[in-house]
């Protein structure tokens, strides 16, 4: 009875907080990448804050565009009273899915379905990576996927690569045949590579594996799914929950150890952080303050002394683009005060807001232009930067922002990962 | 590692300090709890009336000097010199509302003295240009121009089509943005020529344009260099395009002098030992991280700006829980007349560190307080507040 007094009134207590402590000065709008471009879009104070009030009583908006936010926390990040204002959008898609109020156009559940699924698009194309790719890259085969499915036959589609694998040395039965009883946990640590490192960039995987193992780490990769970041954003969110159900269950053994859980990919980590630790399963409890973005940790390993800084120098001068999913874990840029480490290296930071992928936002044929104009302003930004010989190209965690910064602006865009392999000189290495 | 400093507010004070320390070799965080207030503000600076505010006990213009308020403003035009100014001469800018208003320190471009000589203002109207209603704007001008005739000129622009279609206004930064491509820039340089062909030069023709900040933007500065009349342009309500403009402008400065910005997580609790701030400890996502510093700037704002909160029992300092003076009588009869509450903040020395604001005992040995926190002001009623913040801003940059 006292539940559906809560539930009639509206005052799921941490809701209604999180909602009163929005002060309606509109800074989350007025920075809102998406709402800039697209005029029908109202804004995340619109459609968060004000509308959560009448969500809460009972009455039910369900406004089509709620899809076009592209989750990329822009406006909890510029937020200064701390309101979770994507979360709210996130939950009213997922009220409105279970209402089924809205239905849009079959090809396109099609699609979010597929692209929600990235973890099953990865395994099919690295089956046959020159295959699939070769397929991909035909002009006829991208028409088709528009016309069938609305893929944007113009959007940056990455390459699939070698499936990223990783000799786990420390599986189950390698441990009771070493027998050598439990190793030391600060030794050991769980690598998330998410499925951008596993299917389509191995070998920046393989350069955060070498990295750790310089340091002295075992490095563990469970097989893990997908984080379920495209899952949310495409609007599953059961089967998001799912994924973390899973992970969870491979997590838990080694959380229990107090071993490290490092992400490289800025969403896998955001969503470890910040999602999973509000899943009911087993590891939940832990799973937050245990995960590390990967230069997070290297800082920290940093700040104990523990970082080995044999580098070798590494004349260049590098742009930095920090994506909106680092932004939104509150911990600074861990990866330019490591860069910064090395000697020779040179880094200037963008600045110029989301490059306007935001996951799989960009490829969708409805919004791949407002995908491009969202970005604009950092692609001037690099081909200015690169044109005035600022710097000589862009480093970024993400590997979406890294297609699209190359895609939008010509310029060649890695994982910083590779400027340490480098000064370790583990690059080419196996 | 240890920071040299760690300034808590991304503001303007907060900004020029963590500038101001990063010129002096140290390095230096920056941490946010979101936006700082620049992107509501409207980007022209006020100084106040030095003489007056000086005498005033307790004011932070009598605790930093008339030199490091003029200090102050030197520097600001030397880091961004698309600001104009001479000291103790107010320009006129346009409010939002075609109203002249005073200020010290101009983006190029709104200073609306050239409307004095005009006998014609042309008054460029962006359709669906939210928070912006010409006709208001023109009787406004009128009247305090009777020797001029205004002249409303409405201009579209294809690219906003759709916003027009479903009748939603067009923000002042998203037309400021539009103008600032290089496509933008042509389209209006198109409308001012055909523009032209109406206008009497005789008349000493002023164009007005609001929604757009060329001072923040070459191309479109170039573009308006070339109109054959003087161009004034209007300040804006938030999201102003100066204010963001100012914001960022800082922003990249402070970055490009190699400090680091935190934007978007607060400071959730600090760890205090003998007076002294070791560490802060920030709300990250999953869990907290500390960062420790030599000396700590407190820049959070006021009650705007939520570095203070106030309930029903108590007024509080957000990040250090330091005590506060707060006036006896909170509130004024005149609306826009003096209002006390508005001069709570922090009491503190002669080296912005915070006292106790009636024994005045020394509260802590390495933290620095700028901007709208200090106690003793009224950023309102004194139209100091790019002095104050500024000046000691400026101050705790030299302090770190």
């Amino acid at each position: 009875m006292e539940d559906q007094g809560k539930r009639v009134k509206g005052l799921d207590p941490a809701r209604a907080e999180n909602l009163d402590a929005c002060i309606k000065c509109g800074a989350c709008t007025a920075q809102c990448p998406v709402t800039a471009v697209y005029p029908l879009f109202p804004g995340p104070k619109s459609m968060g804050p004000d509308a959560e009030r009448l969500r809460l009583a009972g009455v039910a908006l369900t406004p089509d565009c709620l899809s076009y936010c592209t989750n990329c926390k822009t406006c909890e990040v510029t937020c200064p009273s701390g309101v979770r204002v994507t979360e709210m959008l996130l939950r009213a898609r997922e009220q409105e899915k279970e209402a089924k109020t809205r239905l849009t156009g079959r090809r396109r559940n099609v699609r979010d379905y597929i692209l929600g699924r990235a973890e099953h698009l990865g395994r099919l194309g690295t089956v046959w990576p020159a295959l699939t790719n070769a397929v991909l890259r035909r002009k006829t085969t991208r028409r088709l996927l528009e016309k069938s499915i609305g893929l944007s036959a113009r959007a940056p589609l990455p390459l699939y690569s070698q499936k990223f694998r990783h000799r786990d040395k420390s599986s189950p039965l390698r441990e009771l045949l070493r027998g050598d009883g439990i190793p030391d946990p600060a030794a050991r640590i769980v690598y998330f590579p998410g499925c951008f490192i596993t299917y389509n960039d191995a070998a920046t995987g393989q350069a955060v594996v070498k990295v750790l193992e310089h340091n002295g780490f075992e490095v563990i990769v469970p097989e893990f799914h997908c984080c379920g970041v495209p899952l949310t954003t495409n609007g599953h969110f059961r089967e998001a929950v799912a994924n973390a159900v899973h992970n969870l269950a491979l997590l838990q053994p080694y959380l229990e150890e107090g071993i490290p859980v490092i992400a490289s990919c800025t969403s896998c980590g955001l969503a470890l952080k910040d999602d999973y630790p509000r899943v009911a399963a087993p590891g939940a409890e832990r799973v937050g303050a245990q995960t590390y973005d990967f230069f997070e940790f290297l800082w920290e390993l940093h700040n104990r002394g523990d970082l080995r800084e044999d580098f070798q120098a590494v004349p260049v001068s590098l742009a930095y683009h920090a994506p909106c999913h680092l932004k939104a874990q509150g911990i600074g840029t861990p990866a330019v005060r490591i860069l910064r480490l090395i000697p020779g290296v040179k880094v200037l930071e963008l600045d110029a807001g989301c490059c306007g992928l935001s996951g799989s936002f960009g490829f969708k044929e409805e919004k791949y232009n407002l995908a491009q104009q969202i970005g604009s302003s950092l692609f001037s930004r690099v081909q200015t930067g690169m044109e005035e010989k600022k710097f000589q190209g862009v480093v970024t965690e993400c590997g979406g922002c890294q297609i699209q910064i190359a895609h939008g602006s010509g310029a060649e865009t890695v994982n910083p990962v590779w400027l340490l392999a480098e000064a370790y000189g583990l690059k080419g290495k196996s | 590692m240890m920071w040299d400093g760690i300034i808590i507010g991304g503001g303007l004070a907060g900004l020029v300090a963590g500038i101001r320390a990063q010129e002096r070799g140290k390095q230096v965080l920056l941490i946010s709890e979101g936006a700082g207030s620049l992107t509501f503000a409207a980007g022209v600076l006020d100084f106040g009336r030095m003489e007056e505010l000086q005498a005033q006990e307790n004011h932070p213009y009598a605790l930093l000097g008339e030199q490091a308020v003029r200090d102050a403003f030197r520097y600001l035009i030397g880091l961004c010199p698309v600001y104009h100014g001479e000291w103790g001469r107010p320009q006129a800018v346009l409010t939002p509302l075609g109203m002249l208003r005073q200020a010290d320190l101009v983006p190029f471009r709104l200073d609306a003295s050239p409307l004095a000589g005009a006998r014609e203002i042309i008054l460029m109207a962006p359709e669906g240009l939210k928070d912006f209603f010409p006709e208001v704007v023109k009787t406004n001008l009128q009247k305090q121009f009777p020797g001029a005739a205004v002249r409303l000129q409405r201009l579209r622009v294809e690219e906003f089509t759709n916003w027009h279609r479903v009748g939603k206004p067009v923000p002042a930064t998203v037309y400021a943005k539009f103008w600032c491509t290089r496509q933008g820039a042509l389209t209006l340089q198109n409308l001012l020529q055909e523009t032209a062909l109406e206008v009497r030069s005789g008349l000493n023709p002023v164009m007005v344009i609001p929604g757009l900040s060329s001072a923040f933007c070459p191309g479109l500065a170039q573009t308006l260099d070339k109109a054959p009349w003087p161009v004034v342009e209007v300040t804006s309500f938030p999201p102003s395009p100066a204010g963001q403009g100012l914001y960022e402008t800082l922003k990249e400065e402070f970055r490009a002098l190699g400090g680091e910005l935190l934007i978007g997580s607060g400071v959730g609790r600090v760890e205090i030992e003998s007076q002294a701030v070791r560490r802060v400890i920030v709300k990250s996502r999953g869990k907290e991280t500390a960062f420790a510093a030599r000396a700590f700037v407190l820049a959070t704002g006021g009650l705007f700006g939520r570095g203070i909160t106030v309930s029903p029992t108590e007024v509080r300092e957000a990040v250090f829980g330091l005590p506060l003076y707060v006036p006896a009588e909170w509130s004024g009869s005149a609306f826009l007349g003096e209002q006390p509450y508005a001069r709570t903040g922090i009491a503190v020395d002669d080296r912005l560190r915070p006292r106790h604001p009636i024994s005045r005992e020394l509260l802590l040995t390495n933290v620095h307080v700028a901007g709208r926190m200090l106690a003793h002001w009224d950023p309102w009623l004194e139209r100091c507040g790019g002095g104050v913040s500024l000046a000691s801003g400026f101050l705790a940059g030299e302090l770190l």
